[in-house]
């Protein structure tokens, strides 16, 4: 088993990076720990506000633990993280989990339908910029993505609501709040411009990739050998390109979720949808320590985990570099 | 938008196999493309409007020219804004606090970063692996919201938000330069300046960097895209240094609500925004035709 | 997103004190009294249905809800729904017997009686008697408890309180206090059943809602109550939605895309905007006002001539242009507008940037730079900071604005120059609220402690008790001439309220009182769907 770990080949690279990404995780618990311990202001007196007495907050703070040394809070912390207790949050006086999974839920369907849509996209029109090089397609297609890859997501999600919603035309809700009790799969066209938004946010940039990964899969030796052989350029395709290109494809799968996972804080909150990135600004902005702690340590597991993903991805796509491992 | 850069390599669109590019030639070479000069133009007048735009203003960034809201007419060229002031002359003040901002950040951030992914590469040892999991660290996070978290807690001043990029902005940027550096060092001239003596750090400076900013100059022109994008989407969630200041991003949050009865508050900074990122964008991605257009051609020698 | 507290209480226009009996002539159905002319009333027979959803922002995940207490604009919102006060006020201003008391009279300065309509329900079906009465004072009159309405039962001997019969109660004060009809009217002096506890516990109250659903910083749910007291088929809405909001914008995209019918606060620029959708909007002339406040015991503000300096800073009807799209008119820097005691023989200040350099030079402040500190909690309160600071500018005083948006956590109440917003108030009743050392928002720490003006305070006690009108107003004037020379506020304007709503929905007047959207349709029960 060791000498896997240590050894070469990709089993040996996957299990390393696995072991990584978990000493990532261990080293961001103590900076977001230490981080959050450090935020300027008293957390109790933030959440009593000007209620607050000597003795009030002196009760509070024992509630709180922070009267005990930084380790002990440090360790209560983590372990009680483990096992899947995320504290209780100071402005809501609610366990975090109930605060944070309806939110949670409607996040993951956001991102879950917008790479629903942009996955595909992306691969259809990266493989076809690639298969017709420097052709009308390509060229177009190539600077079209280009420009759409630079604008940042609230300028898109602006300039959509102005066309759809407010301004040019009516036809979909400008606000995507999901009532607390109910899922975005109540209110699909509430989904719709939060998910065009981050579609033409991501998806550009993840279609390029795919077009230069694609690229260098057809010209690689064993489909020139295919050419050469004078197979039908369909035989080429399909049966040698195609099954290499599922290394693009997992690339773009994963990069498409990390970079999605990035695009919800801005357009969540310019449509008022109720997900987590709303509910994090919420929280440093109440001191809401242990929510802010969860939220951070969630979506750094999530990234950790989406990068590996994606590492692992091009890692796949590029044979020259496999031989690096 | 342009988010995290995923691999540990260099994005597959800069082959690292030939021998590495000279910087200035590939800049020369590049400015051959249509794209490039686009983009140059693009960005070159944006920043023109930036520098000298407080120059040719009309009126003062808060100086009250009418009625809220108004549209185009009299004394303001494009309307006014939210609470009076004339658009036009917030959108020539509104350049400096974005781009300026965006490359003070990209220009630490490469300090930090160039140094840290090449003593790495060069390192081939412990300290590699200890550098590149503390940039895993910062890694961990969606660039905005650790920079969202930062402005927030801290407060919008201008030092932060440029550390906050800046601090973003360093691991990808060490990871470029890594993979960057990686096969250079294998090379034997290297092996070579070290038998002969010549002291390490003369070595990073005198042949690795020059070597490796081919792949690096793409990166630029992704990162300062990217920063502005960050910059101005700080301003518009309200975490702008000066809240009344000019500022692009600013403005779109101040004037969007308006947008039906006056768009040009809100329209103009996006067009702003909106041409200095494409010109960003098509200069990085002529540099980056360039260089794989001479490896391609190279590899057929 | 910012936590307000809300000061905002009802006031009358004119005249406090209250001898003798009210006039007892309004009973069962509710008709409210017409405000002002505009906005959409009255228009056909009102009708019976639908689920009337309110967008209101400034709320966030510490919202309460809470009979006789609030925070924020939503938890004002939600209070309503389902509580109310002994008297009321109309939208004039004047002070009916339109609430839960049948009267409320004086016997001598020193005591009232209550007495109770007969037959109010609770809307878990208890009827209202006196033993209610007293838990709500008590619970009130609680220092522990820290509700808004604790300052106002500084006079009330509340111990004292005695269970006349059923229905009758009698309130014995301390000493005189003029201002006990009109605390009896502020909508957080609610009348709660014994034992009631704030939210989470259930929300049993007279209102003509009951809470059916609450999730706090995002959106809580009220059915009709069906024993509701009030005859003449209020309330008219089968359900009232209140949802909360971070941002204008989607609040205003909300209205226009048909997801609210209502919101508050709407922007000035938006009004055009509205009418051209066939929808509306009410603009209500209150006397509410956005303070910039200077603490009179913090540097630099401690010195008499940098307060000075920056009143006379200010270009007011600039502000009003710039700050409410001319939906507001001129302050002197003093408060109660609408009270008869108001001196509007005081000249009225404008700017006068030399006299203010010259100020400043005096005092040796003509370097320095000062932080001026403001949040998003009410319309215009962050746009008024930007022009003051822009106009100081033109003065050759540099101002810092910082927008914090936990600007009423930690640091309210300790800074020296802040921004912040009142509603309408009697000027006995502000001075009460924020002018007095025990007063629950004193932003400018007045009055000052030795020297001119700290006589302040025995003047205060002198009007309170005073019976006759003449000689009070007297005594407010010579407490208004202290505040205009030397005090803390500058008060540049007082702002319009405006509220936005769609065209279906009808019953709404603009109002002089301080809650938006007409005191939300006055608990949501004099408005309905056309």
């Amino acid at each position: 088993m060791l000498a896997r770990i240590r050894g070469g080949g990709v089993t040996g690279f996957v299990i390393r990076r696995l072991l990584l990404g978990l000493l990532v995780l261990f080293m961001v618990s103590i900076v977001v720990f230490a981080a959050t311990q450090a935020l300027p202001g008293d957390p109790a007196r933030a959440i009593l506000g000007r209620s607050a007495t000597p003795a009030s907050l002196a009760a509070l703070r024992l509630k709180l633990h922070l009267d005990q040394p930084v380790f002990s809070q440090y360790w209560t912390w983590l372990t009680g993280l483990l096992r899947g207790n995320l504290g209780t949050s100071l402005a809501a006086q609610e366990p975090v989990t109930t605060l944070l999974a309806p939110r949670l839920v409607n996040s993951s369907v956001l991102v879950a339908v917008s790479a629903i849509v942009s996955i595909p996209l992306s691969i259809a029109i990266g493989s076809w910029a690639a298969f017709r090089r420097e052709k009308v397609f390509d060229t177009v297609s190539s600077n079209l993505l280009l420009v759409m890859a630079a604008l940042p997501e609230f300028v898109v999600a602006v300039v959509l609501i102005l066309l759809l919603a407010t301004t040019v035309s009516q036809v979909l809700p400008s606000v995507s709040i999901i009532p607390p009790g109910s899922g975005p799969w109540n209110h699909p066209s509430a989904l719709v411009l939060p998910t065009l938004t981050l579609v033409i946010a991501v998806a550009p940039y993840v279609a390029r990739i795919m077009r230069a990964s694609m690229i260098e899969v057809l010209e690689s030796d064993y489909i020139e050998m295919a050419r050469l052989k004078g197979l039908p350029e369909r035989t080429v395709l399909v049966r040698h390109a195609l099954p290499n290109a599922l290394g693009p494809v997992f690339q773009v799968i994963a990069l498409n979720l990390a970079y999605l996972a990035g695009g919800i804080v801005v357009v969540e909150f310019v449509f008022a949808y109720t997900g987590i990135g709303g509910g994090l600004q919420e929280a440093v902005v109440n001191h809401d320590l242990p929510v802010v702690q969860a939220l951070a340590m969630l979506i750094a597991a999530l990234y950790v985990v989406l990068n590996l993903l994606a590492d692992l991805a091009t890692i796949m796509v590029t044979p020259r570099l496999r031989t690096r491992l | 938008m342009i988010p995290v850069a995923g691999p540990d390599v260099v994005t597959a669109t800069v082959p690292l196999e030939t021998p590495p590019i000279r910087a200035t030639s590939l800049l020369r070479r590049s400015f051959r493309l249509w794209r490039t000069r686009i983009g140059v133009v693009l960005v070159g007048l944006l920043v023109l409007l930036a520098i000298v735009g407080p120059f040719v203003s009309p009126y003062g960034p808060s100086t009250p020219v009418g009625a809220p809201n108004s549209l185009p007419g009299g004394k303001a060229v494009l309307g006014t804004d939210y609470i009076g002031q004339d658009v036009l002359s917030r959108l020539l003040y509104g350049g400096r606090s974005v781009i300026g901002l965006a490359l003070l950040a990209t220009l630490l951030a490469y300090a930090f970063g160039l140094t840290i992914g090449l003593i790495a590469a060069y390192s081939r040892n412990a300290l590699d692996d200890v550098l590149m999991r503390a940039m895993d660290v910062i890694l961990a996070f969606p660039q905005i919201m650790l920079a969202l978290v930062a402005v927030a807690v801290v407060g919008p001043a201008a030092w932060v938000i440029v550390v906050a990029i800046a601090l973003t902005t360093v691991p990808r940027i060490a990871r470029v330069a890594r993979g960057a550096a990686l096969p250079v060092v294998e090379r034997d001239f290297i092996a070579c300046a070290e038998a002969m003596g010549v002291p390490r750090w003369r070595i990073l400076v005198g042949d690795l960097l020059p070597n490796t900013l081919g792949p690096l100059m793409v990166e630029a022109s992704l990162r300062v895209t990217y920063s502005v994008g960050v910059i101005a989407a700080l301003a518009y969630l309200g975490l702008a240094p000066d809240p009344n200041g000019a500022n692009w991003g600013t403005m779109i949050n101040e004037n969007q609500i308006a947008l039906v009865v006056q768009p040009w508050g809100a329209v103009m900074p996006i067009i702003a925004i909106a041409l200095l990122t494409m010109g960003t964008g098509l200069i990085g991605d002529g540099i980056a035709r360039t260089a794989a257009g001479i490896d391609r051609s190279r590899g057929a020698e | 997103m910012a936590d307000i507290s809300r000061r905002q209480v009802v006031t009358s226009a004119a005249g406090l004190v209250v001898v003798g009996g009210l006039a007892a002539a309004c009973g069962g159905g509710s008709t409210p009294s017409g405000g002002g002319g505009g906005g959409g009333g009255g228009g056909g027979n009102p009708k019976r249905g639908g689920n009337f959803r309110l967008g209101v922002t400034g709320g966030g995940s510490k919202d309460i809800m809470d009979g006789q207490n609030i925070i924020t604009k939503p938890d004002q919102a939600r209070l309503v729904t389902a509580f109310e006060t002994l008297l009321l006020f109309d939208d004039n201003y004047k002070l009916t017997s339109n609430g839960l008391a049948e009267s409320v009279t004086a016997d001598n300065p020193k005591q009232y009686t209550i007495r109770l309509k007969k037959g109010i329900e609770f809307s878990n079906g208890k009827t209202l008697t006196a033993d209610d009465v007293l838990y709500s004072f008590q619970r009130i009159g609680t220092k522990g408890n820290g509700l808004t309405g604790y300052a106002a039962t500084a006079t009330m001997d509340i111990a004292g309180m005695k269970k006349v019969d059923k229905y009758t109660v009698t309130l014995p004060l301390k000493s005189p206090d003029s201002t006990v009809p009109q605390t009896l009217a502020s909508y957080t002096f609610c009348m709660v059943p014994v034992g009631y506890k704030a939210y989470p516990a259930p929300q049993i109250g007279t209102g003509a809602y009951k809470l059916k659903s609450f999730t706090p910083g995002q959106q809580s749910t009220h059915v009709r109550n069906p024993n509701y007291w009030r005859s003449g088929g209020e309330p008219y809405f089968d359900q009232v939605t209140i949802q909360d909001f971070n941002d204008s914008t989607a609040q205003v995209n909300a209205l226009l895309g048909g997801q609210i019918d209502a919101m508050t606060d709407l922007p000035a620029s938006q009004v055009k905007v509205l009418s051209g959708r066939g929808m509306h909007a009410l603009v209500s002339k209150t006397g509410g006002w956005l303070p910039l406040c200077m603490a009179i015991d913090m540097p630099p503000f401690d010195d008499v001539r940098v307060r000075q300096a920056m009143r006379l800073i200010v270009n007011r009807p600039q502000m009003i242009s710039q700050v409410l799209s001319g939906y507001g008119f001129v302050g002197n820097d003093l408060y109660g507008p609408f009270d008869a005691g108001y001196d509007s023989s005081l000249p009225q200040r404008g700017q006068d940037i030399s006299g203010a350099k010259r100020l400043l030079k005096a005092a040796g402040k003509q370097n320095f730079a000062f932080d001026l500190h403001t949040t998003n909690g009410a319309s215009g309160m962050v746009e008024l900071a930007t022009v003051f600071a822009n106009q100081a500018q033109n003065a050759g005083v540099k101002i810092n604005v910082h927008n914090d948006p936990n600007y009423y956590g930690n640091q309210y109440l300790k800074l020296a120059f802040s921004v912040d917003f009142w509603g309408t108030r009697s000027y006995l009743n502000q001075v009460q609220q924020g002018s007095l050392p025990n007063s629950p928002y004193n932003e400018t720490h007045w009055p000052p402690k030795s020297g001119t003006g700290s006589n302040f305070i025995q003047l205060y006690n002198q009007a309170l008790a005073e019976t006759d009108d003449a000689k009070r107003i007297q005594i407010e004037q010579e407490m208004q001439k202290l505040e205009y020379d030397i005090g803390g506020y500058i008060i540049p304007f007082f702002g319009d309220l405006i509220d936005g709503y769609a065209a279906n929905v009808q019953g709404l007047r603009p109002s002089k009182g301080t809650l938006n959207l007409d005191s939300f349709g006055h608990g949501f029960r004099t408005i309905w769907f056309s």
